[in-house]
């Protein structure tokens, strides 16, 4: 799921935001469970146990659950996060996740997942990593 | 994407049997996350868990075979609606046909076997 994260950190941090919502909502309305850890939201990403370009959101994954927690979307209990009074009032699921809900990578020269025509900065950030892969091609 | 986890425990079934499964499922109408568990666990994929056909629910949706949204509830929290799409109805078809086409080598397997097996019996004193 990581390989069409955007590049930018500004994107990633509103795509992750979105993600981990998305995973904490939907495991709250089918009714398997109100909290959850790391390794569970690991687990819901796919980021147990990768090694490739998904490394990078693993390691930031507890950075993203801290602005979560910091800007009033997750309650965090030790090891373990909710979600707060506020994120369960009607209507904000669809509000918190609409980020990757709404905006998706477009074909573009570099690969068909990338985000480069999506904002400035991801276009920035795409011609970087081009720049130092020298093969023209995207490492999403 | 591993979908070893939601393979049956004895791992007979198909790698992917469990797109096809969801892509069926679909096609016979909009469901949610919790009941697609249940049902595909019926259909055989008894080690089916909730990480792995979230992850495949969204792989899908990135692929245009599956859409989805919040569905708001008076009496619960909202879900997350299912429903197939016209690339997904292709899939499924495809989906069907890689089936059938593995299903005629297993019953040239299974005839063989059997025939074999009937001479075996046949030239026994």
């Amino acid at each position: 799921m990581t390989s069409s994260a955007p590049k930018s950190e500004s994107l990633r941090v509103l795509y992750w935001r979105s993600e981990i919502l998305q995973v904490v909502y939907w495991l709250h309305g089918e009714g398997l469970g109100d909290v959850v850890d790391i390794d569970l939201i690991r687990t819901y990403l796919g980021l147990d146990g990768r090694v490739d370009g998904r490394v990078d959101a693993h390691e930031n994954l507890s950075a993203y659950l801290d602005v979560l927690v910091a800007d009033g979307a997750l309650v965090r209990d030790g090891d373990w996060y909710a979600l707060s009074e506020r994120a369960l009032v009607d209507g904000e699921a669809q509000r918190a996740t609409a980020f990757t809900d709404q905006v998706h990578p477009v074909v573009s020269e570099c690969d068909d997942q990338c985000w480069c025509q999506t904002s400035a900065a991801e276009a920035e950030a795409c011609a970087r990593s081009r720049a130092r892969t020298g093969t023209g091609k995207a490492t999403s | 994407m591993s979908m070893s986890n939601a393979t049956d425990s004895n791992g007979t079934l198909p790698r992917h049997y469990l797109k096809p499964c969801l892509l069926l499922l679909l096609a016979e109408g909009p469901s949610h996350g919790y009941e697609l568990l249940e049902h595909v666990r019926r259909m055989g994929i008894k080690g089916a868990e909730p990480g792995g056909l979230y992850r495949y629910l969204r792989a899908m949706e990135k692929e245009e075979m599956v859409s989805s949204w919040w569905e708001p509830s008076q009496a619960g929290p909202a879900r997350r609606t299912y429903v197939l799409t016209e690339q997904g109805r292709k899939g499924l078809n495809e989906s069907v046909q890689s089936l059938r086409d593995v299903r005629e080598i297993l019953v040239t397997l299974l005839d063989r076997f059997d025939s074999l097996s009937t001479k075996a019996s046949a030239s026994r004193p």
